[in-house]
């Protein structure tokens, strides 16, 4: 081969070098566009929590790897900007130079986050905390545990220092963790001081100063918080300043990820079990099914994660009841009542006319309900049907909400109200105590409203067939002629057996009212028939003898 | 390469010459092209791909950032910049946020509210609320006080500054 | 013009007829088949792997809790970071086959006797080096291959008898895989054996100059006996080969970049340790044979390579045949490539 020729195919050969370095560019320049919306974000740790960082990154190093995977982080909001405190504040306390609290109080969060606050605290999740006042605790507080502490009545080998038992144990883990606590320090004397002795003003800064005077420190000058009410990320928690609620109870601290918000698990904390078990009843229901097989798909990382925009492949829990839609503009609320048009929580369903503090209208008259009415249940339903437009015909969305009314409405009529009737009439002629589960009709009335009849309209609300039938209806009805209605009649009887023979044929007539009735006259029809022969004949027989 | 050498054989013929030229040109040619963008790529390698121009970290709520006042934010590098309310409003353009060090000598400023100016003790370097030099040595050099861009979103203040340390970027995958 | 090149020729006095002199070795004509231009390939990819390596290194931090993160960094972070990566690694790769060719073809031509015995050894040397850079290199990564590879060889060279605990300390610098052994291993790919292998290369291109390159005296070669000049004609040999392994570099780094696997983590040992592809011969043979007899065995086999060009002319003496070496020679070559093959297909 000349020399020339070897020139030649060095200058081809050069080019044809050029040409996969082209090819190397070109991949380079693909590269980058793809890896444009995915190069991670860089986090600085902001000056004012550098020292912060630099000890608990030892001493724990979990809430600052939770921290360092949050927006907070990218953005620059250190410990500092939520952990900060005045002086002024009941629960601050100076932490190696910083005056900061403990508890981070939605207050505190809406220092930034004034809409998410206001929405919050406007909804029903907010007043979580008052169950804690209310009968339904009486469950927790007096049948599970007992409201005083009391004696052990053996030793516990090995736990000597177990000498009284704390009755209040099931509500501190069990209630509380989902509704919330009464946040509580310990006074010196030992007593508790919670919101109510602090009387916080408008700017959450107590106003009582005995009662702040009455905190006990520890040596580093920490106000103690009281294990009755902390730890508690329960969502309706009364907070010291006044506030209602913790952020944290879904969005988990310290990463308040929103993507885990958007799950169906975060829900899933509180919103499950025999009682309320939204959670399953979703998971039964084709959405469930459809976000288990999806989820990869549905973007659940995108920062706004607005249904039909960012996805459309399955509705999580949030989906429905909080999030931003292509309809609404994307608007999140965090107020999850805003597009319930039934509340199914009470024995009777009631439907979801709230007024102006967000409150269940229970007013019966007409005229006077108008007045009240802030935001109707129609305009709540019309909210949730833009929901489900995003996936299904008006037709379609018009009749599902067809089945769902007739549903609640058969359930109220043809067991609700009437168990609420003979249970009030039983009350009301004094043949069972006013104390609540401490009789056996108690508990039957319970498991009827509270977890079957739940259970079914919760079905029925979130298409799960089997909830709403065998794990409701269906029992529901067996607990209904099977046991309220025995257990009321036997009770009569006892009744009139020990001389209240009036208020017992009250009851009995009660009884036999509501089994009069079309819906119920299958019951009795065919007994009664033949008692009523043989009743015929035993009065014929009577007549005969005298 | 070393083609300079090459045709420097005598060559009786003319045309075999040109022609040997063009070889060695075109040879000459391909090599450049060839190892030369290799050595741009290389180059490229070593600069810096990321630029620091910024990231955007909160300063504070609009609200409690109140006319005439102002407040020191630290960048995470530890440089300090002077965030101070220009105007009533939320909008950022009622913002100003300017490096408080003096581009004379890297002094710290310092405003001093009832002049209405940032002074430098150094050297009685004297600026406007704007960060421009009105006397004093920067003045006489026509400098000014950096300054940082601000970004108002839902009443929350944003600034941008560059965030890299000595320490690295702690790179995260976000959670969201 | 004329007054810089005078200056230039004032300060380095050579002419341009000098240099070619210098140069210019004449080079017999079997080189114009390109099978016998092998030797320069590999030379060639080592200049490609000094060039890559050192941009590497500006980027690479080679401690155990950043040398992951900074290739991961060079890979998806630094421009065309990925590219250079690959080709560095590729690099390796045909490096390593082309010393192998290289050898094969000095041993089958017989190349290696006398005179040139010595060559052979410093040939062998360079094998060596070569390979030990190219376990070092890979361990870089610092990816649960990688690191259990070491930790596997590293126990290798403990069953060496007498040494091997010494050399096993050494490599690791301490009787485990621990936070020093990485910058030792950075320090030996990218300093101590890079310099050992120039050092030899010159040695190695020196004997050859002296000796000249061999002059084949089988038929087919005195068909074409004769001369060409090294300058330009040859060098324009070796640079279409340079062109041709830089595209096939190219094509091998777009088309199968060099990826990362897991993070290295001394807790859980992968189901699967695979070394580097060259080194499956030596993994295959310790799987056949218990561990001491597999690391004597290969000793044995190493040190009979070395001494090949005197083991051969004793077997010429006592066989009388002329092409024993090549018989043997044959018989190696399809065991090392048995090996590597079934190795490469066994999953254990």
């Amino acid at each position: 081969m000349s020399v020339k020729a070897k020139q030649v195919i060095i200058a081809v050969l050069g080019l044809v070098f050029l040409a996969s370095l082209i090819l190397v560019q070109w991949m380079e320049v693909i590269r980058r566009r793809e890896e444009a919306g995915l190069a991670p974000h860089r986090v600085a740790i902001p000056v004012s929590s550098m020292s912060c960082v630099k000890c608990h990154q030892q001493s724990s190093p979990g809430i600052i790897d939770h921290w360092k995977g949050s927006t907070h982080a990218v953005k620059g909001v250190g410990c500092v900007e939520c952990h900060q405190a005045q002086k002024d504040d009941v629960d601050a306390f100076d932490h190696y130079g910083a005056t900061i609290a403990t508890i981070v109080t939605p207050r505190d969060c809406s220092r930034c986050h004034k809409t998410e606050f206001t929405e919050f605290v406007n909804s029903h999740h907010a007043l979580a905390g008052n169950i804690l006042a209310s009968l339904d605790n009486r469950l927790a507080e007096t049948v599970e545990g007992a409201r005083v502490p009391f004696n052990p009545h053996s030793p516990t080998p090995g736990r000597d220092d177990a000498t009284m038992v704390n009755g209040m144990a099931s509500v501190n883990v069990g209630c509380k963790q989902c509704h919330g606590s009464k946040v509580a320090l310990e006074a010196s004397d030992g007593s508790l001081i919670t919101v109510d002795e602090l009387k916080p003003d408008e700017n959450g800064k107590p106003t009582n100063p005995e009662a702040v005077a009455a905190v006990r420190r520890d040596a580093d000058g920490r106000p103690l918080l009281h294990e009755s009410s902390w730890p508690n990320t329960g969502i309706g928690r009364i907070n010291l300043d006044g506030s209602r609620g913790s952020c944290s109870a879904c969005h988990s601290r310290h990463d308040f990820s929103p993507r885990r918000a958007r799950q169906p698990e975060n829900c899933g904390k509180c919103h499950l079990g025999p009682d309320h078990p939204q959670k399953e009843i979703y998971e039964e229901s084709k959405h469930g099914v459809a976000y288990r097989d999806l989820r990869e798909h549905m973007n659940l990382n995108a920062h706004e994660w607005v249904l039909g925009k960012d996805y459309t492949q399955a509705p999580t829990c949030a989906t429905c009841h909080m999030s931003g839609h292509s309809r609404n503009g994307g608007r999140v609320t965090h107020d999850p009542g805003e597009r319930i048009s039934w509340t199914n929580r009470p024995p009777v369903s009631l439907v979801m006319d709230t007024d102006a503090e967000g409150r269940v209208i229970k007013e019966t008259d007409p005229a006077k309900r108008r007045e009240q009415i802030a935001s109707s249940w129609q305009e709540k339903r019309e909210a949730m049907k833009q929901v489900c437009l995003h996936c299904h015909t008006k037709n379609y969305v018009n009749a599902f909400y067809k089945q769902y009314d007739d549903f609640v409405i058969n359930y109220n009529e043809k067991f609700a109200k009437p168990g609420q009737k003979i249970m009030a009439g039983l009350r009301e002629q004094k043949l069972i105590t006013p104390a609540q589960f401490d009789e056996e009709i108690e508990w039957t009335w319970f498991y009827l409203w509270h977890h079957e009849g739940r259970r079914a309209r919760h079905g029925a609300s979130m298409m799960a067939p089997d909830y709403a039938h065998w794990h409701g209806m269906y029992e529901v009805a067996e607990r209904f002629y099977m046991e309220l209605i025995p257990q009321a009649r036997e009770i009569a009887e006892h009744a009139a057996e020990s001389g209240q023979s009036d208020q017992a044929a009250a009851v009995l007539a009660l009884i036999d009212e509501v089994l009069a009735r079309p819906e119920h006259q299958w019951f009795e029809q065919e007994k009664k028939a033949r008692e009523g022969s043989n009743e015929a004949a035993n009065d014929s027989a009577d007549n005969a003898s005298e | 390469m070393t083609d300079e050498h090459l045709p420097d054989r005598p060559s009786g013929d003319d045309r075999r010459g040109f022609l040997k030229n063009t070889a060695t040109v075109a040879m000459a040619g391909g090599l450049v092209a060839g190892y030369g963008s290799f050595v741009a790529i290389a180059g490229r390698f070593l600069y810096p791909a990321h630029h620091d121009n910024g990231q955007w970290q909160f300063v504070t709520t609009t609200d409690r950032l109140q006319m005439g006042h102002s407040l020191a934010f630290i960048t995470p590098s530890g440089a300090k910049v002077v965030v101070a309310r220009q105007g009533e409003g939320d909008e950022a353009e009622n913002f100003i946020a300017l490096s408080s060090v003096c581009p004379h000598l890297g002094c710290q400023v310092h405003w001093e509210a009832f002049r209405n100016r940032f002074f430098c003790p150094c050297h009685n370097g004297v600026f406007d609320p704007q960060g421009v030099a009105i006397a004093g040595p920067p003045a006489a050099a026509g400098q000014r006080l950096k300054r940082f861009a601000l970004m108002v979103q839902d009443g929350l203040l944003f600034i941008q500054v560059p965030t890299e340390t000595v320490a690295g970027p702690e790179s995260e995958t976000q959670t969201a | 013009m004329g007054r810089v090149a005078e200056w230039f020729a004032e300060r380095v006095p050579i002419s341009g007829l000098e240099l070619r002199e210098l140069t210019n070795e004449p080079v017999p004509n079997h080189l114009k088949r390109w099978w016998f231009c092998l030797g320069g390939t590999p030379a060639y990819l080592f200049v490609v792997q000094i060039f890559t390596g050192i941009l590497l290194a500006f980027y690479y931090q080679p401690a155990p809790n950043t040398a992951y993160e900074s290739v991961r960094f060079i890979t998806e972070d630094a421009a065309f970071g990925w590219y250079l990566r690959s080709l560095h690694k590729w690099g390796a790769t045909l490096m390593i086959a082309a010393v192998i060719l290289h050898q094969m073809r000095v041993y089958f031509t017989a190349a290696y006797r006398r005179p040139r015995e010595l060559n052979w050894v410093i040939g062998m040397c360079l094998l060596m080096a070569t390979l030990l850079t190219g376990f070092t290199g890979y361990s870089l990564v610092f990816e649960q291959l990688s690191y259990w590879g070491a930790t596997v060889a590293a126990n290798i060279s403990d069953a060496v008898p007498v040494v091997g605990h010494v050399a096993k300390r050494m490599l690791l610098a301490g009787d485990a895989y621990n936070a020093l052994t990485l910058p030792r291993f950075y320090i030996l790919h990218a300093a101590v054996l890079p310099t050992t292998i120039i050092l030899l290369l010159v040695v190695h291109i020196s004997f050859i100059r002296l000796h000249g390159i061999t002059e084949l005296d089988d038929g087919a070669a005195s068909q074409e006996a004769g001369h060409y000049d090294f300058f330009p004609d040859h060098l324009l040999t070796e640079i279409i080969i340079g062109l041709v392994l830089m595209i096939l570099l190219s094509v091998l780094a777009t088309v199968l970049p060099a990826m990362m696997g897991p993070k290295a983590d001394p807790l859980v040992t992968p189901e699967e340790i695979k070394p580097e592809w060259f080194f499956y011969v030596s993994f295959r043979w310790l799987k056949l044979f218990s561990l001491s007899f597999a690391v004597l065995s290969t000793g044995f086999i190493i040190g009979a390579m070395f001494l090949w060009p005197w083991i051969d002319a004793a077997l010429r003496k006592i066989t009388r045949n002329e092409d024993i070496s090549v018989y043997i020679g044959i018989l190696a070559t399809l065991t090392l490539i048995g090996l590597t093959v079934w190795e490469a297909l066994a999953t254990h």
